[in-house]
């Protein structure tokens, strides 16, 4: 088992300002119950440091930027974190951040961090330097600060991830530990950083215990009758001498991702920039996951004044963010913002695993010609609303105006391998009018833009006559005064003569 | 971004008519734009049109066929003459090639048993019904670029598109290689416009009559009567 423990320490700071262009570097702070928890590296040159409380601090930096922690938010970014951990292996555990607002009388709290297993996926990335590289790199592209540790437990590999030779050793390693090297660390790691209460770590420096090596040289038993069970239990699991069993993550098959803005923006371009990190953040999400979504929805958050959805239809799996963001501008030009907005969200429910069928398709099909078609289906899609497209198909009936089907221009676009349809045998009009009209009669005549002259006839056309509207019709084809051929019938129920498509 | 495009053609041809004078371009060079005619070599031209099923209708067209990559205007003030029956072979053939064709704003239901009848593949047609001049213009001009529309097929609405729009489409038309068939009534055939074809058709009696008022390289003013399916005009014994 090799263990890599990755702790956030800025997590309460990034949920909020993730969304900020890079080299904004106004004084910021996060506050809790009137303390500061945490502030950006801005405001610590001035001295604003966690645990100062909202007067001193801004005694410090007068221009300081207090932002109200907001924990939901926190949790939902360890958990997009997950998910970002799980597309590198499949045991990911998430551990939110302990320790409450009034932490100062317990001292330091624990920050958010995710564990995930490696020995599983080291092959595939190239090693575990390899690995650790891409880890890292992406972690910057997002701007998360991190730092890491790697050991044979959970526990090991967050105490090692504090430790800053080890942090080190990582940091130039290509090759994954050996059992020895994790005890050496584990007994040179001085005792404040096991992660236990405040109250535990006062008595083992009380008596003397600086070392967590000093603290092993100790039978177990004593240690236990000084500091109880769990203490006891958790050694053991350090040691490796018990297993040290941690929730896995199950990710679920959507995407949910939200940027917030603590200055609301009013200009629907600006959201441009944050739409496009949140549409690059899916792609790597659906490419590694393989699926794919035919549906990005956007909400627009105005705060307490609602919120506004934005539908973008792809029509075929997609990866390319470029392509993406540029669906989206069509319709983000469309909308118009009522208020500004505090915060932009990217939803995408059922994703959908690839296919190798559609995938197919591209390849050994018309290839780029469809890949043009759907492209310009979604594009047109994007500005002109869902309604606007259609096609037609044919449908099995008797009656002229059920022997056609409006259709979705998506599924039309793809081969249908179904059963065909075939027409009937009978000249039958290219266009088809909405509704029968009407045509005027007089003395045995018909007179539609003058009069109307039957050519050949009648089809007779009867049927469903087990339904409370029997339809009896028969149809002619008749010409018009300036050479038009019109399709009409006569209502056999009635008698009235309708007009019901042209031969154009 | 349409503005931008915009721009970037006006200063394209600002450019070329403010070179043209200071540098004169080499004569193969000028003789190979499309819109210089030479008579000289008319017999040699190699037929370049897409047929349109109608073989005198073919042989009065200078490309032997639609012009490809232009628009062709046809006037007509009164559905039924036969019209969509002059465009559904090209119609048919496109779409078995897998090109797609795209109606938009058609002035009533393409009726699909009329069209499988005529050869057309249906899951290649896409009927589009932007609202607004504006919307119109976009989707035709997005569609004929996108050089993955093999026909596009548009019907003047209440407005009159400028001149300037027209021009555009004919552009479009060209970029993506695709036909244009435009819509326009006959009062129009008045006013200049940029399309490559222009036709007025009118129904006499059981024929189509196609008179050719414009065509880029080649002459015009010429007349033909097309016959209708000979099923549509077949005269039974009439029981009323």
């Amino acid at each position: 088992m090799l263990w890599l423990c990755i702790q956030f320490p800025k997590l309460p700071l990034e949920a909020l300002t993730r969304a900020r262009k890079q080299g904004e570097d106004s004084p910021q702070a996060v506050v809790e119950s009137n303390l500061v928890v945490e502030s950006n590296p801005t405001a610590e040159a001035r001295n604003v440091t966690a645990g100062l409380s909202i007067a001193t601090a801004c005694a410090y930096c007068p221009a300081l930027e207090l932002l109200e922690r907001d924990r939901e938010r926190e949790s939902q970014l360890l958990q997009q974190l997950a998910q970002w951990g799980y597309s590198f292996t499949p045991v990911v555990s998430p551990r939110s951040s302990t320790g409450s607002g009034k932490k100062t009388d317990r001292g330091e709290s624990n920050p958010a961090c995710l564990y995930l297993e490696l020995s599983g996926s080291l092959k595939a990335r190239g090693g575990l330097a390899a690995l650790l590289h891409q880890l890292r790199k992406e972690l910057h592209k997002m701007r998360i600060q991190h730092f890491m540790g790697i050991g044979h437990s959970p526990c090991a590999a967050h105490l090692l991830s504090q430790l800053p030779e080890h942090r080190q050793w990582l940091a130039e390693t290509k090759t994954p530990p050996t059992p020895q090297q994790w005890r050496q660390w584990i007994s040179f790691a001085p005792s404040k950083l096991l992660d236990c209460n405040n109250r535990a770590i006062a008595k083992l420096y009380a008596s003397g215990i600086k070392r967590v090596s000093q603290l092993l040289a100790i039978p177990l038993s004593e240690v236990g009758n000084r500091f109880g069970r769990n203490f006891i239990d958790y050694l053991a699991r350090l040691n490796g001498t018990r297993p040290d069993p941690v929730p896995s993550y199950e990710p679920p098959p959507e995407f949910h991702s939200e940027l917030f803005f603590p200055s609301p923006l009013d200009n629907s371009e600006q959201l441009l920039f944050p739409a496009g990190r949140l549409v690059r953040e899916l792609c790597r999400q659906l490419q590694r996951r393989q699926l794919y979504s035919q549906q990005l929805s956007w909400v627009l958050d105005y705060g307490s004044r609602g919120k506004q959805q934005v539908n973008v239809d792809v029509s075929r799996p997609l990866f390319d963010p470029q392509r993406l963001i540029a669906l989206t501008k069509l319709q983000l030009e469309r909308v118009e913002l009522k208020e500004p907005v505090q915060a932009l969200a990217l939803h995408c429910q059922q994703l959908r695993p690839l296919e190798s069928q559609s995938l197919r398709e591209d390849f050994f099909d018309e290839g780029s010609k469809l890949h043009d078609s759907y492209q310009l289906i979604d594009k047109l899609k994007a500005r002109l609303g869902h309604e606007a497209l259609s096609g037609v198909t044919l449908k099995e009936s008797y009656l002229p105006e059920q022997a056609w089907a409006s259709a979705d221009s998506l599924t039309l676009q793809s081969k249908s391998r179904s059963h065909q349809l075939h027409p009937v045998n009978a000249p039958r009009p290219s266009w088809l009018l909405p509704r029968p009209e009407k045509i005027q009669q007089r003395d045995h005549k018909l007179f539609y833009d003058g009069e109307l002259q039957l050519l050949q006839g009648p089809e007779r056309i009867d049927g469903y006559w087990w339904q409370h509207h029997r339809h009896a019709r028969d149809y002619y084809i008749a010409r018009g005064n300036q050479g038009s051929l019109y399709w009409v019938y006569q209502d056999l129920t009635s008698e009235n003569w309708f007009l019901h498509g042209v031969y154009s | 971004m349409n503005s931008a495009e915009n721009f970037m053609q006006n200063k394209q041809l600002s450019k070329q008519a403010g070179n043209e004078p200071a540098q004169p371009q080499p004569l193969q060079q000028l003789l190979t734009r499309p819109d210089i005619w030479q008579l000289a070599t008319q017999q040699r031209r190699p037929r370049t049109g897409i047929t349109t099923g109608y073989r005198g209708l073919d042989a009065l067209l200078a490309s032997r066929g639609w012009p490809r990559g232009a628009t062709s205007e046809l006037l007509v003030d009164k559905a039924g003459i036969g019209e969509m029956s002059l465009l559904l072979p090209t119609l048919a053939e496109l779409t078995q090639q897998g090109r797609m064709a795209v109606l938009v704003n058609p002035p009533h239901i393409p009726y699909a048993p009329a069209l499988v009848q005529a050869g057309v593949q249906l899951e290649k047609l896409l009927i589009v019904h932007p609202r607004g001049q504006r919307d119109q213009l976009w989707t035709a001009e997005q569609s004929l670029q996108s050089g993955a529309c093999g026909a596009l097929i548009s019907w003047q609405g209440k407005e009159i598109p400028a001149d300037k729009d027209l021009r555009r489409l004919q552009l479009a038309a060209r970029e993506g290689d695709s036909l244009h068939f435009h819509f326009r009534p006959s009062s129009s055939a008045a006013t200049p416009s940029p399309a490559a074809l222009r036709l007025h058709l009118q129904g006499d009696g059981e024929q189509l009559a196609v008179h050719l008022l414009k065509q880029l390289n080649g002459k015009s003013g010429q007349r033909i009567h097309l016959a209708r399916r000979a099923d549509l005009i077949r005269r039974d014994q009439p029981l009323h």
